[in-house]
């Protein structure tokens, strides 16, 4: 079974979705997440074992990879779609037994920002190693935000921008939500703000890449 | 008194633009050099059936005087705050074009609904390819400038645009002023994102002592911008 998890860690690690698919080029004619995922469950592995032993394994790895600009984001992409695959299988086991999950994570790019690349990345990135994600998508307002706060009253909430003329509606957006909820956790990220932004709209934390949410939303969760 | 320039404007078909996949690699992160598939192959394919979605159009006005400033631009009355480095940039311009460009709206809309659908990466690809698009074609209309005005002795300056350099991307709404209305079919929201999101603007400055900088981004320290060592 070990050597399973180490496998499909590597599957997800390298973006080898099932064996038909041709990429990686030294996985080819391999089985993939997807055929190692049903192999695992079909001799007996749970849900959060997939996860916490390959799933998270592999992100992790893919994450630190993209931070130290070993790999680009087409191939975290790529280890995402792998990622996504495998999840097809677990989802529903979550959904049965909640306490697999490590958190809640709700994203959105901040009102007046319609970018979401960067989002999308840390929302797959945080998927992946094992937090539910609630993505609320682009142009978000507090309002939104705040009403998904209250549907998940543990969750963190993430958010981006990436126009520095959206910077200012992002530190009404955190004002509002620690003046509702002094004590719910607010992360940022995007091009135009840093730590020192984050501190001053009262955030609390500035994240330049996708693998240091996922740090910091483990830092909270233990 | 309110002055109107004359615009001046140009379409372009994908095929016309004869789009390279080497920028789109270098804009993904990849040497050129050492790309493996699938990453090719999809971005083929994509090309190959991306024309329906390009309303690809751009243009410009020309204007002047300009005044250059330590820090700003004053243009017709209306001052550009736009930092040191740009005014050094721009340094000599006789006269300034006033620029945008557009992909068009389709290729934003293919790219969300990939996204939308789960298909993170073939959005990625598509936004990147429009983004490509849109500076390849630029790179057009620049050198349609560039040559034009070479036959009247006179010279032409990189590409400076809001949100580039330091230079705020709130100052879109004074350029776009000089620009008609909906010029291109490029229009700006209340937090000046550019609509459709694959456009492009800013100014390039001309005169016969104006100087076009090869390695621009050896003299800017920006690490997250993306066209840094794009050219």
């Amino acid at each position: 079974m070990e050597q399973l998890y180490s496998q499909l860690a590597d599957c997800i690690e390298f973006g080898k979705i099932n064996q038909a698919a041709p990429y990686p080029p030294q996985f080819k004619g391999m089985p993939g997440a997807d055929e190692l995922t049903q192999q695992l469950l079909a001799e007996g592995a749970s849900a959060g074992d997939i996860l916490s032993k390959a799933l998270i394994i592999g992100m992790e790895k893919i994450g630190v990879k993209f931070r130290e600009n070993k790999v680009f984001v087409p191939q975290v992409l790529m280890s995402a779609k792998a990622m996504s695959t495998a999840l097809v299988y677990l989802k529903p086991l979550f959904a049965q037994n909640g306490s697999d999950r490590k958190g809640t994570f709700i994203i959105g790019t901040v009102e007046g920002d319609l970018h979401d690349i960067g989002k999308n990345l840390v929302a797959m990135m945080v998927e992946g190693n094992g937090y539910e994600v609630i993505d609320l998508g682009t142009d978000v307002t507090a309002e939104k935000f705040m009403a998904a706060g209250k549907e998940h009253p543990d969750a963190v909430i993430g958010m981006s921008a990436l126009l520095t003329t959206t910077m200012g509606n992002m530190e009404k957006i955190v004002r509002e939500i620690k003046a509702a909820e002094p004590n719910r956790k607010v992360c940022i990220g995007g091009a135009p703000v840093n730590d020192a932004f984050a501190k001053k709209i009262g955030a609390d934390s500035y994240n330049p890449d996708p693998q240091g949410v996922v740090e910091f939303l483990n830092a909270m969760a233990s | 008194m309110v002055t109107t320039y004359t615009p001046v404007t140009y379409r372009f078909t994908l095929e016309e633009l004869n789009i390279e996949v080497e920028p789109i690699y270098k804009l993904m992160g990849f040497d050129p050099d050492d790309v493996h598939e699938p990453f090719p192959e999809m971005i083929q394919n994509e090309l190959a059936i991306l024309a329906p979605y390009c309303n690809i159009q751009g243009g410009y006005v020309l204007v002047e005087p300009v005044e250059l400033q330590d820090k700003t631009i004053i243009i017709n009355g209306v001052t550009f705050e736009v930092g040191k480095k740009v005014t050094r940039y721009l340094k000599n311009s006789q006269r300034m074009a006033l620029f945008t460009c557009t992909a068009g709206e389709g290729i934003s809309a293919r790219s969300k609904q990939f996204m939308d659908n789960g298909d993170m990466l073939e959005g990625y690809i598509t936004d990147v390819i429009g983004s490509v698009i849109v500076e390849t074609a630029m790179d057009r209309i620049h050198n349609y400038i560039k040559n034009e005005y070479s036959l009247m002795g006179e010279n032409t300056t990189n590409r400076y645009s809001p949100g580039y350099c330091n230079w705020s991307v709130g100052e879109q709404f004074k350029l776009f002023s000089f620009l008609p209305d909906n010029f291109c079919n490029v229009s700006l929201s209340e937090s000046a994102l550019m609509h459709p999101i694959k456009s492009v603007s800013g100014f390039i400055g001309l005169g016969t002592d104006v100087k076009f900088i090869e390695y621009l981004c050896d003299n800017c320290n920006s690490t997250n911008c993306i066209y840094r060592n794009l050219k």
